[in-house]
């Protein structure tokens, strides 16, 4: 073997060898895939949702019972028999469930990740942080069973007149399902926070309930806000927990005054299962309000999750 | 102000108080969502497993038997020797978890695959290996593309010719002697490579050959004490050999921890002498709804008659399709992000894309599947394939957003030494950079699972059928799952006897499920980050 011979050996390019290139190419596709999903689940919801509206309905050939675009958006009837699709009676039991979450997870979530950023010993963080983990890992069907059977009974011993399926303890454990979400991504930014800081405050003389109310929190406020979006878009998309526990009677409250938490209402998600729980005929209009419904859905929690996004990448404060 | 008359008298005084109380807040914020969970775990589980209708007698005997003396060794070793204690609690825990799952596995080999069938595909597989390793071996020389050709056509003959002329072979051997070579030689093999890595490569033979022999025990003893051959090896090769093994090996390297057999033994002896002792003197034990009964039997009318195991074969099918392929397509779009993209919009796009991907309600992924799978590619409603689809899909993001991390967590160091060494791109990956990321990897697919494992939504959106009487048996066979047939008794058959029989009783199967993946998931992460 001459010795060109062996350099060309020694430095043969192995980007391109096919083993490199097949390799590659299967870890592409697969990255790839996440794509074709998104694009997917785009495609399908508008063009399902476009089937169901009259004003687009023609445009995909479709004949048969249509429904206003008007009527979908403000009316205030959900009843699928008389074909009465109104979406505000579940939008605005969705905004309820949403509020009523918010109420319970939010400040006890922002609570827990300052308690286990700025106060917990590590050996309480590492009995803590798996427990919370826990409560996330409860399937939400569980949760909606907690609530009809043991929470609804209790608060009615308080509250008389609460319904049986009522927005009140479907809340309440929506709230339980997302405190891990709130408190873990609220954590990860106050632990963001240089040390630095806090040392200066102390410095200073603050005591450790001024450094961490006064500077970790708002040093790491622009996390605390996203993470708050992505939980109440999680509790948006919540669905079995609310299908049990809220009942399935369609009806429009006002979710700012306390008392319509009384009653049971029938969010988007639940909607959307008991849609299918009835007899489910493939492309009738009940199947296509389905998607309606879903691209609707879609849409609120793709929005909160890009708000989400830019609230932590534009106001994070660089250290 | 003290300063403009130039002196200060005093630093002045802080209040603790709105500091102490701050604390107790935070710290009961803290615990409210644990402790409400806990309260709600305690109500169910006294629900389905009623232990105030056992006799007095029964608790006071395991009282005597079980509880007194573990807490008596326990505490003892505890004060002690605490790493013992957790090397007894491991064993146990082990032994525990594995029987749950070797109970799962052994289902499927009772009920979903006939043991010669997958007798055949185990074989299938081995031999397309050993030729695709012989061809490796034969040259290198060869270029790559006829080696992988080559290895293409072995691998499809064996695994289309194999099972077949398998199963239709006249005579075959005995159930127990399938499933021990099946199920119990790989299992030997894993355990001889420990052994081998420990011990260097002579014990090796040994341990194969001894963990052949118990698990082929199996199906000789199993019928001695009334269970038949089948679940008899699969418990031994998927519960007793690996715990035995994890015992036998960290005796052997710490070998100061053998009191922790002790505590191991009283519970397990504890266990036996009591049931032995109560059935001895009549004790009847609690009328749990959670009996064998219920793990056994399919939907009824009547809620104490309704039963979870179709569900579970179900559950257990799901995972099975789940797992297949939501960890090759999510580890290698990891890859794909972390070792190979170059950072141009295509890459970001993607970043954010897969991002926002986690945040997609589960309905939507539902209607994704009913959408795609069932109107445009025109599969039947409900089947075990579709089902693990749309749920692989709807892990996917999550798969793929931890394995990220655990490749993240491998130092560049180590990939700049391999590529210093003159390796490509690929083996670098291969050899370096997975097994280095696999267990945080595998922690997080196992979460990723778990979560599966808890959807309802989706299984109902493309139309998994709410009652189900018998296993599925193929790909293509409707489903239903642990959370769907607990939805369907708590919405369909919404009723007083359900919400106190039925409902908690398949909750709590449910939850022992999913909280014993949890912890084997948090116990590998533990691990995983100790020893880095």
């Amino acid at each position: 073997m001459s010795t060109d011979d062996l350099t060309q050996d020694l430095t043969r390019r192995t980007e391109n060898a096919p083993q490199e290139l097949l390799t590659r190419s299967f870890f592409f596709l697969c990255a790839v895939l996440s794509i074709v999903t998104t694009l997917s689940i785009i495609v399908l919801l508008t063009t399902e949702a476009a089937k169901f509206f009259s004003v687009t309905a023609p445009l995909m050939g479709v004949e048969g019972p249509t429904a206003s675009v008007v009527d979908f958006l403000t009316g205030t009837e959900w009843v699928i028999n008389n074909e009465q699709f109104g979406v505000l009676p579940l939008v605005s039991a969705t905004l309820a469930i949403t509020i009523g979450s918010a109420v319970v997870s939010l400040p006890l979530g922002v609570a827990t990740a300052i308690y286990l950023s700025e106060y917990a010993t590590p050996r309480a963080r590492s009995l803590l942080k798996p427990a919370l983990e826990v409560l996330a890992g409860v399937p939400t069907v569980v949760y909606g069973f907690f609530a009809v059977v043991y929470i609804t009974p209790a608060l009615k011993t308080i509250i008389p007149n609460l319904g049986t399926f009522n927005m009140l303890s479907a809340s309440i454990v929506v709230g339980i399902m997302i405190i891990p979400m709130v408190a873990s991504i609220s954590e990860d930014a106050m632990s963001a926070v240089p040390d630095s800081l806090r040392q200066a405050g102390y410095g200073m003389g603050a005591t450790k309930f001024d450094v961490s109310v006064g500077i970790v929190v708002p040093a790491s406020l622009s996390g605390i806000f996203s993470s708050f979006i992505l939980a109440l878009s999680r509790a948006i998309g919540e669905t079995m927990a609310v299908t049990v526990a809220a009942g399935s009677q369609a009806n429009l409250l006002n979710p700012l005054n306390p008392a319509s938490y009384l009653e049971g209402a029938l969010p988007m998600t639940a909607a959307m299962v008991n849609l299918l729980t009835g007899d489910i005929t493939g492309g009738g209009i009940a199947y296509r309000s389905l998607f309606a419904i879903g691209l609707t859905l879609f849409v609120i929690t793709l929005v909160m999750n890009i708000i989400s996004d830019l609230v932590a990448q534009r106001y994070r404060e660089e250290y | 102000m003290a300063t403009e008359r130039g002196t200060i008298e005093s630093f002045g005084h802080v209040s603790r108080t709105a500091g102490t109380v701050f604390r107790y807040l935070l710290l009961a914020a803290t615990l409210f969502g644990i402790v409400a969970l806990t309260v709600l775990l305690i109500y169910v589980a006294n629900d389905a497993i009623r232990p105030l209708t056992a006799d007095p007698g029964w608790h006071l005997t395991f009282l005597l038997t079980l509880v007194l003396p573990t807490l008596a060794v326990g505490a003892y070793l505890f004060r002690t020797d605490p790493a013992s204690f957790r090397f007894g609690g491991a064993i146990v825990g082990t032994l525990a978890v594995s029987t749950m799952f070797a109970g799962g596995v052994a289902m499927l080999f009772v009920d979903i695959v006939e043991p010669v069938t997958w007798f055949a595909y185990v074989l299938a597989l081995c031999l397309a290996l050993g030729g695709v390793v012989v061809i490796e071996r034969l040259d290198r020389r060869l270029p790559f593309l006829v080696r992988f050709v080559a290895a293409g056509v072995i691998v499809l003959v064996s695994l289309l010719v194999v099972p077949g002329a398998v199963t239709s072979l006249p005579v075959y051997p005995s159930d127990g002697v399938l499933l021990t070579l099946s199920v119990g030689a790989p299992i030997a093999l894993v355990v001889g490579r420990y052994v081998a890595a420990a011990d260097g490569r002579r014990r090796r033979v040994a341990a194969v050959v001894a963990t052949l022999v118990v698990v082929g025990l199996g199906a000789f003893v199993g019928p001695l004490v009334g269970v038949t051959p089948v679940p008899a090896t699969v418990v031994l090769a998927v519960a007793v050999v690996p715990t035995g093994g994890y015992a036998i090996g960290r005796i052997r390297r710490n070998p100061e921890r053998r009191a922790g057999l002790g505590l191991a033994a009283v519970i397990l002896g504890g266990t036996v002498v009591g049931a032995v002792a109560v059935d001895a003197l009549g004790f009847a034990g609690p009328q749990s709804w959670v009996d064998w009964g219920f793990l056994t039997s399919a939907h009824s009318g009547t809620a104490a008659n309704a039963g979870l195991y179709p569900a579970i074969g179900g559950s257990i099918l799901l995972m099975v399709t789940v797992a297949a392929l939501s960890f090759p397509l999510g580890v290698g779009a990891a890859v794909y992000l972390e070792e190979y993209a170059p950072d141009n919009r295509l890459t970001r796009f993607i970043d954010v894309n897969i991002s926002n991907l986690a945040g997609v309600p589960s309905v939507v992924y539902g209607l994704l599947g009913l959408g795609v799978f069932v109107t445009y590619l025109g599969q039947s409603t409900g089947t075990v394939l579709i089902g693990g689809a749309t749920l692989a899909l709807l892990i996917l993001p999550i798969v793929i957003i931890s394995a990220r991390e655990a490749l993240r967590s491998v130092p560049d160091s180590m990939r700049q030494a391999s590529y210093g060494m003159g390796a490509t791109r690929w083996q670098t990956i291969k050899n370096v950079v997975l097994p280095r990321a696999f267990p945080g990897i595998l922690t997080g697919t196992i979460l990723a699972l778990g979560r599966a494992i808890g959807e309802t939504a989706p299984l109902i959106m493309i139309g998994a059928p709410n009652v189900l009487f018998s296993l599925p048996t193929a790909l293509s066979s409707k489903v239903s799952a642990m959370p769907l047939q607990v939805y369907a008794w708590a919405s369909l058959f919404a009723s007083e006897p359900f919400y106190q029989a039925a409902v908690p009783a398949g909750v709590v199967v449910l939850l022992i499920v999913l909280l014993s993946m949890n912890s084997i998931a948090i116990v590998l992460r533990n691990k995983y980050q100790s020893d880095q």
